[in-house]
């Protein structure tokens, strides 16, 4: 008949009792290793959110600089024609004017819906580039048109010529705009193709290049019949490195794939300009020009003379850009700022928390085995009386304080591994900006919260009966005689 | 000192031996701001063997008397000698080994642990004394036995009569063979017939085990039936009296003095019975 017998009995005596202190310390408990738990997801999140964020504004950054001395050329959009103004962002999809410039004319044969140039206008790589959500529609126009630029205007480092043609399926749909109803042929784009110069100087010194490179290697200097997917193209076509492609027609090898630094690039694949003037049938023509000054300081200066040489061009510097980089650049700082606040504010209401169930439970063991002692007078007296030390009676009341506490353990493991994320969402704050940059992470009892739960219910049985036991080691084996 | 506290197994000190001395004991409580004399310089041998009865009315301080007899309760004076042993000087931590190994308490209430049955009951005191699971099973059965509760060692105390319980806790209290068993009204809470069955149990005990037994009671009739009937009055023993188990341990008929047996329950020549119901004082 040992002590832990007995502790096991003296527990299913009162069944009904043992059962609701087990269920009430249970939850405290459910909840001691539900915060932790749910305080590492939301550390997960806000990390994800922080450091997706980071990556945001030090893109963002990186491109500031980088277009800091770049000048956007293209032809002006003609959006008159059409009695409205596009929405600002990007105008995906209209068509272009018909009769612009000389000498556009479709790859005869050509796959469905190709028009090159459709989704031109701004060429900004990165966050503001090209492509469907470029700025404005842009016309094809001759490759010459930027000969006397470079000639005539000084402070111009480089010129990169720029072709940008989208592939996709045209899809007819009726607009109705204040009342007049208009059909407009929209393009549903599959991918974009990106012709720039291949050359030595703009290859190594601009960029023209995307630069996170996923697999395989960048664009070289003098490439011919290579291409450089984004994961999109890569996962359209169905293709990896080293594998050929056919685009338009055309067989190409893949030399790389790069990971789009922005949406607006996620479907567009880059080749060298002879290429893409070649493959969509459109040689001599380029979409858009970029001019890139010498120094940020000669910016304007360049900016204006081009506007006066080529009054029909739109010219836009990175001055202009650059305002409205920053201000998303400062968004996404608050973002961060606020994220991270979260992360703090979860630890502070996490200790709060913490603190609140550790006192609730070690009371509840406390209470409720002071009740018993007092309950259990009588046999405690009786104990002594025929023989029991006081260290005996101390570790009997000890252990059953323990026992209790280790069983409720156990019941607050499996409450908390069902319940844990409802637990702690509903005792933790919730991370910011997990809608926009990155996924929430959910709560889940790692081996090491469960390992905790155990240590805490026993650390909490021990510290909440020592009392009680004390107090039962001190009882004098005479109540054994008087006690009723 | 023996080799009855070394070999406390064999323990039942030898007949006739001082087995518990009181020696100007005395017992002040407070109560308030008042001093009660609870004992007052009380003097008392119990030699090994004896049945004793003490008696008093409430308040004349049996029931300390019985708490620093048994090491529940310490004298404010006087020494208490337990099998040649000074408890009235020894620090609880070696109180509770003369409690667990010398004494065995009976008590009015029984105090059965209700959660155990009688033979876990009877183990209790052998806890903690290095007797195996088995050797502490066979001793609680024996007991069990003996007590005349043979088949009934399963069962727990709510299943059982109150002179049954009572018979566990003598069990319980013979347990680490004691050098004395005391009995705090062990009678009080039965009905007369197992009052008498318990009062021949111990009285049995006392002449087949040589069993020293002190018994604190109420009841005339039951202290009657011990060999010595001590009367206390103001913390001090004021009257002393022969009972009829002296007699019948003499072999002598209480009633006209004609040789008995100790089985005998009735004088075989004058046929009144040995255990009367005479009033005690």
């Amino acid at each position: 008949m040992g002590m832990l017998n007995r502790a096991v009995r003296n527990i299913s005596r009162r069944k009904t009792r043992a059962l609701l202190v087990i269920i009430a310390l249970g939850f405290a408990l459910s909840i001691m290793i539900s915060i932790p738990a749910g305080v590492l997801a939301n550390q997960k999140t806000a990390n994800t959110v922080s450091s997706s964020l980071s990556n945001v504004i030090n893109q963002t950054g990186a491109t500031i600089n980088q277009t800091l001395t770049q000048i956007d050329c293209s032809l002006a959009s003609s959006n008159s024609g059409f009695g409205f103004t596009p929405p600002s962002g990007g105008s995906s999809g209209f068509t272009p004017p018909s009769g612009g410039s000389s000498g556009f004319t479709p790859p005869s044969g050509g796959s469905s819906g190709f028009t090159p140039g459709q989704f031109g206008g701004g060429t900004v790589r990165g966050q503001f580039g090209g492509g469907a959500f470029g700025g404005g529609q842009a016309s094809p126009m001759n490759e010459s048109l930027y000969n006397d630029i470079n000639t005539t205007i000084s402070g111009i480092a480089s010129v990169e010529p720029i072709l940008q043609a989208s592939e996709g399926n045209n899809v007819t749909r009726n607009l109705d705009f204040n009342g007049y109803t208009r059909t407009i042929t929209t393009l549903d784009v599959t991918y974009e193709i990106e012709g720039v110069p291949l050359t030595a100087d703009l290859v190594d010194n601009y960029p023209i290049l995307p630069t996170n490179i996923t697999a395989g290697s960048n664009l070289q200097a003098g490439d011919s019949g290579d291409v450089l997917l984004s994961e999109n193209n890569s996962a359209y076509f169905g293709v990896g490195v080293g594998d050929s492609v056919s685009i338009l027609g055309q067989s190409f090898t893949v030399v790389g794939i790069y990971s789009p630094s922005s949406v607006s690039e996620t479907q567009t694949l880059y080749m060298s300009l002879s290429d893409a003037q070649a493959v969509t049938n459109n040689t001599g023509y380029i979409t858009s020009f970029v001019v890139f000054a010498q120094n940020s300081g000669d910016v304007s200066s360049v900016a204006s003379a081009i506007s006066a040489l080529h009054p029909e061009l739109t010219v836009t510097t990175a001055q202009d850009r650059e305002s409205t980089l920053s201000t998303e650049e400062s968004g996404y700082t608050t973002a961060l700022a606020s994220a991270n606040a979260s992360d703090s504010k979860t630890y502070s209401t996490a200790i709060e928390e913490i603190v609140v169930v550790v006192l609730a439970t070690s009371l509840i063991v406390l209470f409720v085995m002071l009740y018993t002692v007092k309950e259990r007078t009588k046999e405690i007296g009786t104990l002594k009386a025929i023989g029991f030390s006081n260290s005996t009676v101390m570790g009997q009341f000890m252990l059953e304080g323990i026992l209790l506490s280790v069983i409720a353990g156990v019941v607050g493991i499996a409450i908390g591994s069902i319940a844990a994320p409802t637990i702690s969402s509903l005792l933790l704050p919730s991370v910011s900006g997990t809608t926009r940059f990155g996924g929430l992470a959910v709560a889940s009892l790692t081996p090491e919260l469960v390992l905790l739960g155990f240590g805490v219910a026993i650390l909490l049985g021990t510290l909440g009966s020592l009392y009680p036991a004390w107090r039962a080691a001190k009882i004098r084996p005479a109540e054994a005689m008087r006690y009723e | 000192m023996s080799k009855t506290m070394q070999q406390s197994d064999k323990t039942v000190p030898q007949s006739g031996k001082p087995v518990l001395q009181l020696e100007n004991l005395s017992k002040t409580y407070t109560l308030g701001k008042r001093d009660v004399l609870a004992l007052s310089n009380l003097n008392l041998t119990v030699n090994a063997g004896e049945f004793v009865a003490i008696m008093g009315p409430s308040g004349s301080g049996k029931t300390t008397l019985l708490n620093v007899i048994g090491c529940i309760d310490k004298p404010t004076k006087g020494k208490v000698l337990l099998d040649g042993i000074n408890a009235s000087e020894l620090p609880e931590n070696q109180l509770y080994k003369i409690r667990r190994d010398k004494m065995g308490f009976v008590f009015q209430t029984f105090n059965l642990l209700p959660y155990l049955n009688a033979r876990e009951n009877v183990e209790l005191p052998m806890e903690g004394r290095g007797k195996s699971k088995k050797e502490q099973t066979q001793k609680a059965k024996a007991l069990l036995a003996m007590v005349g509760l043979s088949g009934r060692e399963e069962h727990r105390p709510q299943r059982l009569s109150a002179g049954e319980q009572q018979r566990v806790a003598i069990a319980r209290a013979l347990a680490n063979n004691p050098a004395i068993i005391l009995a705090d009204e062990p009678t009080g809470n039965l009905d007369t017939q197992n009052k008498q069955g318990i009062i021949k149990l111990l009285a049995n005990l006392n002449v087949t085990q040589g069993t020293t037994i002190i018994m604190v009671t109420h009841d005339g009739e039951a202290a009657h039936h011990t060999e010595r009937m001590l009367l206390l009055r103001d913390g001090k023993i004021v009257k002393e009296k022969q009972g009829s188990h002296a007699m019948k341990k003499n072999h002598t008929c209480p009633s006209c003095g004609a040789p008995i047996k100790l089985s005998d329950d009735k004088c075989p020549s004058c046929q009144k019975p040995i255990y009367s119901n005479d009033e005690a004082f």
